[in-house]
């Protein structure tokens, strides 16, 4: 089993965009997959149609009171199930904090699905705290993505060094350009500043409306507009990151 | 957690698209484009597959284990079209439950699914429906529809939505569950049992009838397991049709000796030549069988360092078999054998209604005459099984196993006429015995095989390294032998012990 995390400390920035794609491409392509909404504002939920409430909410389940697969709940791909998100998870910091070592507590709950799923991937909230090192530390992958800009690329190198410093056996991390405009000479710059990097994703996403419109359709691109620019670009991005998994 | 699943049978006549409109009318739904898919089901001869619940299905290049009444899929892996007869190694992973058996093709479904999908409030599939259409193809490319079916799965966390459309289908249109899954009506069409075909004795007999007729029922039966397993033993689709004819072959020789009062003597004795006979063709077949399917476990034995030099004995053995194999062919498709079974299937037809003369035991009570046998033959076991000590032959322990078969068929053959809590004790013992038995003569036979090889293996490229590797596993079978035989003392006590001989002389003796 892996865990793929999308994350990045900004918001806005297309994780839950690309949590919900990839997650219904990998189930597409035979795996069993899981999704797990960290954010409370719970958007990933809601475009898969299901209401945004676990029992017992973030607390009891991370403090291991609540048996995760009771809480789950199957998507429209018969492959793809999602634990979904609740707005109590804004309190997530408080809740690991009053537990033994906090940092562990995400990845035993996934380690509780194990065998379940071959792919679990995280849609994690816009912030860097305690959460996000126990998000760090649970994931085998960091997916990040980065809109194409100086400051980004700051941010980037910030979280580069916190995890690889900080972080005992950190996950690899892969970054990707998200929401690109080619006509845009500043997005052509810093995508072209990392051409040979290894950690970033050759494979970006397109800025374009066919990912705005999932939040009204209420379904990934693969379902309603696989052929779209964006769709095909979600589709190699699976596809680059199969490989590199 | 898998979602709840399960299958309803629609009424003849009603059309998935049918289905759908009346669905479309109670239930808010999307119907989606149906699709047809061709299923081949895989199972062994003795349904090992099926018997352990589970399906065994080859579609669009794909070989997929999965539970047979949930369709819940457990390992897939992929198989090409011309696939005809696999093994265990070939499957994907899952429950071992095929053994040595072979895994042939058993039926062909062609299905057509209309998926219909029911939704919440906000257009979330909650449900999840199939109308199937199967149509079993059978031999000669004929084509049996068989009854629709509807497929109701549900999607995990809206088990309520799954119960509510379920009672909906019970309540309103009065579906009634499927009891068997489509490829158990597709065997049904083919005229073949959905378990496979069991070389079990199974036998139900009246402890009062003609002892004559009992034996007849015995026979055929045995008679009929034999030539079920002839074409696979000569096809050589796996080595336990040759085991299961060989096991009816002396299961017939048992009953025409321990019955022997109720066959008419003269043709009696050409008959029990014949089976002889028929033991004898199929002996070294089998015994190389046996050597070659413990090859790996007993090869696993040697050091590392040697474990390779034993493939030159592996490919000697494997030429040993043709041969034997080859010659069992021609034997067992001769005019003798086909002579014989047909010869003998006519005497049980004329049994009963023949003349009594020469047949003693034909009209007594069948409970009266396989009482007195098993009561004789197990106090014979207890006789000549007390007299073997550490110093006896090996001849003693064989003939001693010989009679333990002798017992075991009997058993097996009236096990209906005594109370299972007599029976089961008694064969749980003999078995123990045997095993033991069964062990130290076995490993005897393979150490002579291996020896009678010597010559040959030394002649071979590669020989000498192979020479001292067969000493080697040579030894280790004798080292089994001798703790076979070690063994004995403890099991034959059981099997002899007071209060066993007490049961069985209240059971049994007249």
């Amino acid at each position: 089993m892996t865990v793929v995390a999308a994350y990045n400390i900004k918001g806005g920035v297309g994780k839950t965009s690309v949590s919900v794609n990839l997650a219904w491409l990998a189930a597409e392509s035979g795996a069993r997959v899981l999704l797990w909404d960290l954010d409370p504002q719970g958007a990933a939920t809601y475009m898969l149609r299901i209401k945004p409430k676990i029992k017992g909410g973030g607390r009891k389940l991370v403090h291991g009171k609540t048996d995760p697969r009771e809480l789950l709940k199957g998507t429209d791909h018969e492959r793809l199930d999602l634990l979904p998100a609740d707005f109590s998870y804004r309190n997530m910091d408080l809740a690991l904090d009053e537990t033994k070592r906090p940092t562990r507590r995400l990845a035993r709950v996934i380690e509780q699905l194990a065998g379940e799923y071959d792919l679990v991937v995280l849609d994690c909230p816009p912030a860097i705290s305690l959460a996000s090192e126990s998000i760090f530390e649970a994931a085998d992958v960091l997916l990040v993505p980065l809109i194409p800009s100086p400051l980004s690329l700051r941010t980037f190198d910030q979280l580069r060094a916190f995890v690889t410093t900080q972080v005992p056996d950190p996950p690899r991390i892969l970054a990707f350009f998200s929401m690109t405009d080619g006509r845009r000479t500043v997005h052509r710059e810093v995508i072209e500043s990392l051409a040979g990097d290894d950690d970033v994703l050759r494979t970006a996403i397109p800025y374009a409306s066919a990912v705005e419109r999932m939040a009204v359709n209420r379904r990934p691109l693969a379902d309603f507009a696989a052929r779209s620019r964006a769709g095909t670009a979600y589709a190699q991005l699976w596809e680059e990151l199969r490989a590199r998994i | 957690m898998t979602p709840p699943a399960t299958q309803l049978l629609l009424p003849d006549g009603l059309a998935a698209a049918a289905v759908a409109d009346a669905l479309a009318a109670e239930l808010p739904i999307v119907t989606q484009r149906a699709h047809a898919i061709e299923r081949t089901f895989w199972d062994t001869f003795d349904g090992r597959v099926h018997g352990a619940g589970l399906a065994l299905v080859a579609a669009a290049g794909r070989l997929v284990l999965s539970d047979a009444a949930t369709s819940t899929e457990h390992a897939s892996a992929p198989v090409g079209r011309t696939a005809r007869r696999l093994f265990a190694g070939d499957l994907p992973a899952g429950p071992p439950v095929t053994e040595m058996r072979a895994l042939t093709p058993v039926v062909r479904v062609r299905s057509r699914f209309l998926p219909i999908n029911v939704l919440d409030d906000i257009g979330k599939i909650v449900v999840r429906l199939r109308v199937e259409e199967p149509v079993a193809q059978l031999a000669g490319k004929r084509l049996e529809p068989l009854p629709a079916r509807l497929h109701i799965t549900g999607v995990r966390g809206y088990d309520r939505d799954f119960e509510r459309v379920l009672a909906h289908f019970d309540i309103a249109l009065g579906l009634v569950a499927a009891t068997r899954p489509v490829q158990d009506d597709a065997m049904r069409a083919a005229g073949l049992r959905a378990g496979g075909t069991s070389s079990k004795l199974k036998l139900q007999l009246d402890p009062g009838e003609r002892a004559d007729a009992a034996a007849v029922t015995i026979a055929r039966r045995l008679l009929e397991i034999i030539e079920l397993n002839l074409p696979g033993t000569l096809a050589d689709t796996d080595s336990e049709f040759l085991h299961d004819l060989r096991v009816a072959v002396r299961r017939s020789r048992a009953l025409q000796r321990e019955l022997a009062g109720v066959f008419p003597p003269e043709p009696l004795r050409a008959f029990r030549d014949g089976f002889k006979h028929l033991q004898l063709i199929t002996g070294p077949t089998r015994d190389l069988d046996v050597q070659l399917l413990e090859f790996g476990d007993l090869a696993a034995t040697l050091p590392e360092s040697e474990a390779a030099d034993v493939v030159p004995l592996r490919w000697l053995l494997d030429d040993h078999l043709r041969a034997a194999r080859a010659a069992m062919v021609r034997e067992l498709g001769s005019d003798r054998t086909t002579g014989l079974l047909r010869n003998w299937a006519e005497v049980l037809d004329g049994l009963v209604d023949s003349d009594e003369t020469g047949r003693p035991d034909a009209a007594r009570p069948i409970g009266e005459v396989a009482g007195e046998r098993i009561a004789k033959v197990y106090a014979r076991m207890v006789k000549t099984g007390g007299r073997i000590g550490d110093d006896s032959p090996a001849a003693a322990l064989h003939d001693l196993r010989k009679k333990g078969k002798e017992l075991r068929y009997l058993l097996e053959f009236f096990a209906s006429l005594y109370p299972p809590d007599v029976v089961k004790p008694m064969v749980a013992s003999l078995k123990g015995l045997q095993d033991v038995l069964g062990r130290f003569q076995d490993r005897e036979v393979q150490a002579d095989l291996l020896r009678s090889l010597g010559d040959d293996v030394a002649a071979l490229e590669g020989g000498a390294p192979a020479l001292m590797a067969m000493g080697v596993l040579v030894q280790q079978l004798l080292a089994e032998q001798a703790a076979a035989r070690a063994e004995f003392h403890d099991s034959f006590t059981a099997f002899a012990a007071k209060e066993q001989r007490a049961l069985v002389k209240k059971t049994f003796a007249p």
